[in-house]
């Protein structure tokens, strides 16, 4: 079984001082890890150390693996983002139609006729599962989704990619009960067949979406010995 | 069972307003008049003007020729020169100023940025008589050494001073319009594997594309308005229109006249307050209005629109060489920054080295020897009467309008004072300064007089404080109007316990802004209140009764440049008044700073 990735004591520091981690952990091909921990572990921050997408005046320390290849901080550019797909936690939908939204990342990577790019979208939208929904309306505006359409298009407008690995942060957090069991099926769909590390804070939803769960600890304070050495 | 006193309960579905009070309606009032009445004034002085003495609207728009000896009224070459010389400084400000205001927002790391956003609005509130000193020392000769014109005075040299000057107004304003761009729309696509240049072309331009236009017509409004800065290098040569390109061409080089330099000229003081001559001039101003108010009502046309713009990205595939041309447009936008950062560091060191005579305390408490010697504490004392005067009665008008329009008016109302307010704020100085000169020196005869220049100056500093009051009033939480008024407060008591504390700050700072503002301008002082040389420095009376200020005084001695002794004081002139320009702008900072970080200037 190969890893897709790999990280190993994985930390985020400001200046010197440790905010999250450290954290070790490797993601199966096809296989789903959930990343759970208490609010303020600093669970979307982990996410965002893996894209190299920390907000300024935050640093990763410790080892990445992506794809067997080590990624050095700071070194993160748009071709591992092409990868490794973020998708955050609150849905965002950019101006214009449907099928605009689900080519965002597409039309600037792959170069490739309009029938092609409109075939992957269709792909992309039914793995979602949100096809059956919006087969007949691609091109109006998408600002009229609701909630959980709106999470679902920006789970597709990632698998428009093909990527190797999708992080999820907390997608349901947003949503009611309805919606998030729709985004649910979505994500259990994706099971074997894409990898997928899901950020939650419900244990029970962990439980029933993933194969494997890390979790991640609130850092310790730093004790007068380590600060000594550093 | 005894009845309880029956009191009218309020209809559960009724909207939360405050109860009216009456003297709440006298300050409204206040606010109506300062903000229409004024605008009226101006307009009103112009309509009066044209129907004293017939106006031939079509050799005004269509003639060139403008000779009034033989009562020729053209004023085609006028709108002409006004036109290239705007289009000039757009065509060299805009690039530049865009792509550095992308350098400041999506590029430079945030604490970078931060600080030379500070010293993009400190460049933008440098008076305009400043920047014409720099044309004159700077611009002109490097436009004689390019077009081989004997001093260098030309439309070209013009387009160029109005470019550098109009540069950090649409820096400021568009890094504004780039900042509100929420991060999540950069998180999202980023994650998406975009370069950067994508990034801001696919998810942040399309949100800040209506801000960033507004910008340039905001700057483009302040082009067509400014008359100082133009007049000392535009060289003020009538009835030049070319035929051809080749004479288009040579126009650029040659010296012109615009709508502005021509009212800012002698011949409104010639003309009388009446007659063919006098009509004349006054259809010029109302032109320059109408082109002024609609470029400012179409810059906020756009910013209401706000994030509306829909518009369907294009259906392309993936283009090639994509980290190339991301590496070459983070070139290109940090190369455009250099520009402004080049501006700025050269301006303070031109200010500094010529402008030395202001470190020097003897500088800043001698009266002036002569037309050229000695300091300029008279010039000092002026000012500062001038601007505390018109502060004193613009505070209370401004915060007027700004209550009102903050908590009185309808959505719709509000939006049309909001219009008129920034349309007045906009409204050329150098009509203003017609305005009382026909009104309160020639009308009422007082003559040139401090108190006429300080009425003359309100209009400009109204708007400023009405904008930031109204701003604040808006961004109050609801919950604290809700609260407020379900306690039963009367409009008067919300006003007075709720709104003034809350939003104090952003008026005094307003006003602050306002004033720097005011301290600058030197067009409508000309024919009003000041006087370069030979009056005391505190007037005893109020007719004839005129006082000596620092832009008058640059600009007369601005304009003998060949005598070097003149030169040194107007630099040291135009430090002096750029320091007491930064105090007031520092203080308005500080204070804004210390409640949020908001910005009003414009």
């Amino acid at each position: 079984m190969d890893n897709v990735i790999a990280v190993r004591q994985l930390r985020v520091l400001s200046r010197d001082k440790t905010l999250v981690g450290p954290v070790s952990f490797s993601l199966e091909r096809g296989s789903t890890t959930g990343l759970c921990g208490p609010s303020g572990a600093g669970k979307s921050t982990v996410l965002r150390a893996l894209v190299d997408l920390l907000p300024t005046g935050l640093t990763r320390d410790g080892d990445l693996q992506v794809l067997e290849r080590p990624i050095a901080p700071g070194k993160g550019d748009a071709d591992l983002r092409a990868k490794i797909v973020l998708v955050p936690q609150t849905p965002v939908v950019f101006g214009g139609s449907i099928l605009d939204n689900a080519l965002f990342g597409l039309r600037h990577i792959l170069r490739a006729p309009r029938e092609v790019l409109k075939e992957r979208a269709e792909q992309a939208l039914r793995e979602a599962g949100l096809w059956k929904e919006v087969s007949d309306r691609l091109d109006s505006p998408a600002q009229n989704l609701s909630a959980g359409q709106r999470q679902r298009l920006c789970l597709a407008r990632a698998l428009a990619l093909e990527p190797e690995c999708l992080l999820l942060d907390e997608p349901t957090s947003a949503l009611d009960e309805q919606s998030r069991d729709t985004v649910e099926q979505s994500i259990a769909a994706l099971r074997g067949s894409r990898t997928v590390l899901l950020v939650s804070h419900d244990p029970a939803q962990v439980e029933r979406l993933c194969d494997t769960t890390v979790h991640l600890d609130q850092p310790a304070t730093v004790s007068p010995a380590a600060a000594a050495v550093s | 069972m005894t009845t309880t006193l029956a009191r009218d309960a309020a209809p559960p579905d009724a909207a939360i307003r405050p109860r009216p009070s009456k003297w709440v309606w006298s300050w409204t009032g206040a606010g109506v008049f300062a903000v229409a009445a004024l605008l009226l004034v101006v307009v009103g002085y112009l309509v009066a003007g044209i129907s004293s003495g017939s106006v031939d609207w079509t050799a005004l728009l269509t003639d060139a020729s403008w000779s009034p000896p033989n009562a020729a009224y053209g004023g085609l070459a006028m709108i002409y020169g006004t036109a290239v010389v705007c289009a000039l400084a757009l065509i060299l400000a805009v690039p530049v100023s865009w792509g550095a205001a992308l350098a400041l927002s999506e590029y430079l790391p945030p604490r970078v940025a931060r600080l030379l956003r500070m010293c993009v609005e400190l460049l933008a509130a440098v008076p305009s008589i400043v920047y014409g000193l720099i044309g004159i020392m700077v611009i002109r000769p490097v436009v004689a050494w390019i077009g081989d014109v004997p001093g260098g005075d030309s439309l070209l040299a013009a387009g160029i001073v109005l470019a550098v000057m109009i540069t950090p107004t649409i820096v400021a304003v568009s890094v504004d319009a780039l900042t509100a761009v929420p991060d999540r729309y950069r998180e999202a696509a980023f994650s998406l594997g975009l370069t950067r240049r994508e990034v801001i072309r696919s998810a942040v331009l399309p949100l800040a594309r209506p801000g960033m236009r507004s910008a340039v017509l905001l700057g483009l409004a302040r082009a067509l308005g400014e008359a100082i800065a133009v007049f000392l290098v535009v060289g003020r040569a009538d009835g030049r229109l070319p035929t051809s390109f080749d004479g288009f061409l040579h126009s650029l080089v040659h010296p012109g006249q615009t709508l502005t330099t021509k009212l800012a000229g002698p011949e409104p003081v010639l003309a009388g307050t009446s007659g063919p001559y006098f009509a004349a001039l006054c259809g010029l101003g109302l032109v320059l209005l109408a082109f002024v108010a609609a470029a400012t009502i179409w810059g906020t046309r756009g910013q209401k629109r706000g994030t509306s713009d829909k518009r369907a990205p294009a259906f392309r595939g993936a283009p090639r060489m994509r980290v190339e041309r991301d590496r070459l447009a983070m070139g290109l936008r940090l190369g455009a920054l250099l520009l402004p950062t080049a501006l700025l560091l050269g301006m303070l060191a031109l200010l500094v080295t010529r402008g030395s005579s202001a470190f020097n305390p003897s500088f800043w408490f001698t009266s002036a020897t002569g037309a050229a010697g000695g300091g300029v504490r008279d010039q000092i004392v002026g000012t500062l009467l001038l601007i505390v005067t018109t502060g004193l009665i613009a505070l209370p008008l401004g915060f007027g309008a700004g209550i009102l329009i903050g908590v009185h008016a309808s959505e719709r109302v509000a939006r049309l004072l909001q219009t008129l307010t920034i349309v007045l704020g906009g409204a050329p100085t150098i009509l203003l300064g017609l305005a009382g000169f026909v009104i309160l020196s020639s009308t009422m005869g007082w003559g040139r007089s401090w108190l006429a220049g300080a009425i003359v100056l309100v209009p400009v500093v109204i708007p400023v404080i009405a904008l930031a009051t109204s701003a604040r009033v808006r961004s109050m939480p609801p919950e604290l109007t809700e609260s407020a008024l379900s306690l039963g407060l009367t409009r008067a008591q919300f006003i007075r316990s709720v709104v003034v504390p809350y939003a104090w700050p952003a008026t005094l700072t307003g006003l602050l802004l306002g004033l720097a503002r005011a301290a600058g301008e030197t067009a409508p002082l000309l024919f009003t209140a000041t006087v370069f040389f030979g009056a005391p420095a505190f007037p005893s009376g109020v007719v004839e009764s005129p006082v000596q200020a620092l832009p008058t005084h640059i600009f007369t001695l601005s304009q003998d440049s060949g005598d070097p002794q003149a030169v040194t004081q107007a630099w040291g002139s135009a430090m002096v008044l750029v320091l007491i320009t930064a105090v007031l702008l520092s203080a308005a900072v500080a204070l804004r700073n210390r409640f949020e970080g908001e910005r009003w200037t414009t």
